[in-house]
C-alpha cells in the first residue's frame, strides 16, 4: 500500500517510526506492506515513487527540517496539494496542525485526496469537526475511504469500540471525559488542593498543555470529539457550531472541595443525547467508572440492551495516535482487499 | 431576522419591466427578511440555447454569430428598461458582453467538433441564467440595496457527474453554502444565484434538470436554513383544477407536501417533486406567489395541511395528450418477469410510463404514455416481444383518452370516496376505460376518452364543493 504523508510534525515523525518498525517486525508477512512514497510539509516534499526504505525514512527524522532538501528525493517549495494530486499512491495520511476556524490547509487537502480516488487517514479535528457530514458524503461519492481514529482517544479504539463491538445495539447517548489536559488540571486541583493557574502551569511544565492553552481548557478540543462521535456512532450530523461549549476556566478550588463533600468530583464532559451536544464541567460521583484521573480518557456509552459500557485508556500522545494511524491504514487494507475479492 | 428564499422564475425575469417590479418586491421584502434571491433565465431563452446547440453540431458557424448577436441584444434592451443608472448600466453590459462572447466560442467549438454531449449542452444552457443573473443584480443595486451574483457553483453547490439531470451533494453543498453566503446574509448582502445550474466537484458546469429552478432554490434553503421558500411565478398559486376547464377554479391556500407532489401532474404552474425533496425532509415551508399580484398569499405548501377542513377531495385535473397502450398475451400469465420486459422495451426506447393498470388475471396491461410516444410504443413492444411464441400476441391503443387525477391528503381511508367518484363519472352516463389508486391513497387517477374529459372535471369539481372554501 502506497502513502503519501501530509504533515511532518509529532504525529507525522510518529508515522514513520511506527512503519518502519512494524515493518522490520515482518508485519509484512501479514500481506500489509506499507510504503511511505511522499512526505509533504509546507516548505516542500520529499517523493520516491518505489516507496522509502525504512533506513531512509530514520535518516530524514534525524537531519530534521526542512526534508525537502534531501539531495536525491527532495521537491523544495512543492504544494502539498500538488504532491497529493501527482504522485500515486492509495493512501493519504494527513496529520497536519488542527485548526478550528475554518480547518485549512487540511480540509483542502483532504478534498484533494477524496477527488484523486485516495482514501485518506487523518488524526486532525479540525475538519471533522467543522464539515463532517461533507467529508463523509464527499469520499462516498469518491469511493474511498476515510478513517481518523486518532481523533478520539488517540491509542485507546473508542470509535471503533463503538462501532464495531456495539453494532446491532443502540447507543442512546454518550458521555465523556475526552481531553487529557483538562482531566489533569482537575484532577491536580481536586488533589493536590491547588488553584487553576497552578494546575494549568504544572500541566504546561510537564508538557501536557500547550503554552496557548485555549483549545484544550476552553473546551475546543472536547467539542471536536463530541462532533466526532456525534457523527460517526450517532449518525447526528452536526458540526463545532451546533455544541454548545464551556471550558474549565471558571472551576475553582472551592467548587471542587464542595463536590467532594458529596463524594463528588467536577470534570469537563462532552455529551451527546437526544438534547444535542455539549460541553461543561460537571460533577460526577466517585464511584461513577466515569471518575478517572490525571491525564487519562474514558466514554461511556448508554445502549438500548446492553447497558453502560465504559471504555478507558490513554489519551493522545504523539506515539499513540500515530498508532491509530496505523490501525486506520490496516482497516483500509482490509475493507479493499474484500472489495478487490469481492 | 428571518430568511428566506425568492426565487423568481422566466417570465417574472421575462422583461425588464417586470425585473424592475421583481427588485421593488425584494426591496419591499429586504427590511424583514434576510434574502437569497434565486433566478430563471430570460423566459424561452433555455429552450433558444437547446436548439442552437444542436443546430452548432451540423457545423454552421454563421447561424451561431447571428444567435449570439441576437442574444446580447435581446440582455442589453432589458438592462436599458430595467436599470436607470448609466454606471450601472455599463457595469452590467460589459458583464454581458463577456458572457456571449464566451457563448460563442462554445458554440463554435462544437461545430467544429460536431458533437454535442450531455456535459457540453450543460455547459451551453447554463448561459441563460449566468445571463439573466447580471441584470437582476443590477436592478436590486439600482435600488440602492447591497448584493452580489453567483452562479450555483460560485455560491457552493456541488453536485455529482450525471449531466443534464445532477444531484446535490447536500451535505457538502450545506458546508460551502453556509461559508460562502452565510456570512454575507448577516451582513445585510443580498445574494443572486443563477439557478439550475450547478458544479461537479471538479468545477465543471452541471445542470439540476427536472425541478430546474425550483430545485436551485430549495437546496438553497436547506443549506442557509430559511423559514421559507418563496417560488414567485405568474400565477397566483396551485388552482382545484386548470381555470381554463372550469370558470369557478379556485385558490388552494394551503397543501401538504405530499399532496403537492402528486399536483406535478398539474403543468409546469406546480412544484416538481425533484424539488420539493429537499425542504420535505427539514420541514421548510415553500410558497408559491404571483410575482404581478404581490399582496396575495399565494399557496403555502408544509409538511401537515393545516387546513381546517377535513375536505378530502382537494383538486382534480386532466391530463390530455396522452394514450393508453394494452398489452394482451396469454402466455404473460403467472410468468415471473414477464412484465419487466413490457417495461424495459419501453425503458429503453425513451418512453416513459405515467400510469399502470392490470388485473389479476395477468392477461393484460394497460399503460398510459405520452400521445406522441404511441406509435413508437406500439412498434418496438411489436419487434421485441411479440416474435412466433413470445410473450404478447396482441398489442392495442387508443389515442383518444385523457387521464382525470383526483388528489388529495384526506382521502386516505376516507371510505365510499371512490364510489362517488365513479357515481358521478356513471351518471354522466360516461365509461371509464381503465382505473389507478397507490396505497398512499392521495391520488385516484382513471382514464376516459378525451371528450368526456372536461365535462368529469367539472362534475367532481362542483360536487366536491371545490369551488367553495
Amino acid at each position: 500500500m502506497r502513502i503519501i504523508l501530509v504533515g511532518y510534525g509529532v504525529v507525522g515523525k510518529g508515522v514513520t517510526t511506527i512503519l518502519a518498525k512494524r515493518y522490520t517486525e515482518k508485519i509484512a508477512s501479514y500481506g500489509f506492506s506499507p510504503k511511505v512514497v511522499a512526505i509533504a510539509d509546507v516548505d516542500g516534499a520529499v517523493i520516491n515513487p518505489r516507496g522509502f526504505s525504512p533506513e531512509k525514512l530514520e535518516k530524514f527524522k534525524q537531519k530534521g527540517y526542512p526534508i525537502s532538501a534531501d539531495p536525491d528525493f527532495g521537491h523544495p517549495s512543492m504544494p502539498v496539494l500538488e504532491v497529493i494530486e501527482s504522485v500515486e499512491a492509495e493512501v493519504v495520511v494527513e496529520v497536519t496542525p488542527v485548526n478550528i476556524k475554518n480547518a485549512e490547509p487540511a480540509l483542502s487537502y483532504i478534498t484533494k485526496a477524496f477527488k484523486t480516488g485516495k482514501h485518506v487517514v487523518t488524526t486532525n479535528k479540525g475538519p471533522l469537526a467543522l464539515a463532517m457530514p461533507a467529508l463523509t458524503e464527499l469520499a462516498e461519492h469518491n469511493n474511498v475511504f476515510l478513517r481518523f481514529s486518532g481523533t478520539v482517544g488517540g491509542g485507546t479504539p473508542m470509535l471503533e469500540f463503538a462501532k464495531r463491538c456495539l453494532a446491532g445495539d443502540k447507543i442512546l447517548a454518550i458521555q465523556g471525559i475526552l481531553n487529557g489536559t483538562t482531566n489533569y488540571i482537575l484532577s491536580e486541583m481536586g488533589q493536590s488542593h491547588i488553584s487553576f493557574q497552578e494546575a494549568l502551569a504544572n500541566a504546561q511544565k510537564l508538557g501536557y498543555a500547550e503554552r496557548e492553552p485555549s483549545m484544550d481548557i476552553d473546551g475546543f478540543d472536547t467539542a471536536c470529539k463530541t462532533v466526532i462521535l456525534s457523527n460517526w456512532i450517532m449518525g447526528k450530523k452536526i458540526t463545532l457550531k451546533e455544541v454548545d461549549i464551556t471550558g474549565i476556566r471558571e472551576v475553582t478550588l472551592e467548587m471542587l472541595q464542595n463536590a467532594a463533600k458529596n463524594r463528588n468530583t467536577i470534570k469537563l464532559l462532552g455529551t451527546i443525547d437526544d438534547n444535542g451536544a455539549i460541553v461543561k464541567p460537571a460533577e460526577v460521583s466517585w464511584t461513577n467508572p466515569l471518575c478517572v484521573s490525571g491525564v487519562l480518557n474514558a466514554v461511556t456509552f448508554q445502549t438500548e440492551y446492553s447497558a453502560d459500557q465504559t471504555l478507558i485508556g490513554r489519551g493522545a500522545g504523539g506515539i499513540e495516535t500515530a498508532n491509530a494511524v496505523l490501525r486506520d491504514l490496516l482497516d483500509i487494507r482490509h475493507k479493499l482487499a474484500s472489495k478487490l475479492l469481492s | 431576522m428571518k430568511k428566506v428564499i425568492m426565487k423568481f422564475g422566466g417570465t417574472s425575469v421575462g422583461t425588464g419591466e417586470n425585473i424592475r417590479q421583481v427588485a421593488n418586491i425584494v426591496t419591499h421584502y429586504s427590511k424583514e427578511y434576510r434574502i437569497t434571491v434565486v433566478v430563471s433565465a430570460l423566459a424561452g431563452v433555455t429552450n433558444k440555447l437547446l436548439e442552437i446547440a444542436c443546430q452548432a453540431k451540423k457545423g454552421d458557424e454563421k447561424l451561431v454569430k447571428t444567435f449570439t448577436d441576437e442574444l446580447l441584444q435581446k440582455h442589453k434592451e432589458t438592462v436599458t428598461s430595467a436599470i436607470t443608472s448609466k454606471v450601472l448600466q455599463e457595469k452590467v453590459n460589459q458583464i454581458i458582453e463577456e458572457i456571449i462572447v464566451e457563448l460563442g466560442k462554445v458554440l463554435t467549438g462544437i461545430c467544429y467538433v460536431g458533437e454535442l454531449t450531455a456535459k457540453s449542452k450543460d455547459y451551453v444552457v447554463s448561459f441563460g441564467e449566468r445571463l439573466s443573473a447580471p441584470i437582476v443584480w443590477g436592478t436590486i443595486q439600482d435600488h440602492n440595496l447591497e448584493t452580489q451574483c453567483f452562479t450555483g457553483r460560485e455560491a457552493g453547490i456541488v453536485t455529482d457527474s450525471n449531466f443534464g439531470e445532477a444531484d446535490p451533494l447536500m451535505n457538502f453543498t450545506i458546508h460551502l453554502v453556509r461559508e460562502r453566503l452565510g456570512p454575507l446574509l448577516e451582513k445585510g448582502v443580498i445574494p443572486v444565484v443563477t439557478g439550475f445550474i450547478a458544479a461537479n466537484q471538479d468545477g465543471v458546469v452541471t445542470t439540476v434538470g427536472r425541478g430546474g429552478s425550483d430545485y436551485t432554490a430549495t437546496i438553497l434553503g436547506v443549506a442557509l436554513s430559511v423559514n421559507e421558500v418563496w417560488i414567485w411565478t405568474d400565477v397566483d398559486g396551485i388552482l382545484t383544477t386548470d381555470p381554463k376547464l372550469v370558470s369557478t377554479a379556485r385558490l388552494l391556500p394551503q397543501l401538504s407536501y405530499q399532496e403537492a407532489a402528486e399536483m406535478a401532474i398539474f403543468g409546469a404552474k406546480a412544484m416538481h417533486p425533484r424539488a420539493l425533496g429537499p425542504v420535505s425532509k427539514e420541514n421548510i415551508p415553500v410558497r408559491i406567489r404571483n410575482t404581478f399580484q404581490p399582496e396575495n398569499l399565494g399557496t403555502l405548501i408544509t409538511k401537515e395541511p393545516i387546513s381546517n377542513t377535513e375536505q378530502a377531495v382537494k383538486a382534480v385535473a386532466m391530463i390530455k395528450n396522452v394514450a393508453m397502450l394494452n398489452v394482451n398475451g396469454a402466455t404473460m400469465v403467472g410468468a415471473p418477469g414477464s412484465y419487466a420486459k413490457v417495461f424495459d422495451t419501453l425503458g429503453k426506447n425513451n418512453i416513459n410510463i405515467m400510469m399502470i393498470a392490470t388485473a389479476i388475471s395477468e392477461a393484460n396491461i394497460s399503460v398510459i404514455i405520452k400521445r406522441s410516444m404511441l406509435s413508437r410504443a406500439i412498434s418496438n413492444i411489436e419487434i421485441a416481444l411479440s416474435e412466433r411464441g413470445g410473450l404478447v400476441s396482441e398489442v392495442t391503443a387508443e389515442d383518444d383518452v385523457a387521464v382525470i387525477a383526483v388528489v388529495g391528503a384526506y382521502m386516505k381511508g376516507s371510505l365510499g370516496l371512490a364510489s362517488k367518484i365513479f357515481d358521478i363519472v356513471a351518471k354522466k352516463g360516461i365509461n371509464i376505460r381503465m382505473i389507478a389508486q397507490g396505497s398512499s391513497e392521495s391520488n385516484i387517477s382513471f382514464v376516459v376518452k378525451e371528450k368526456d374529459g372536461i365535462e368529469i372535471v367539472k362534475a367532481i369539481h362542483e360536487e366536491f364543493n371545490l369551488d367553495k372554501t
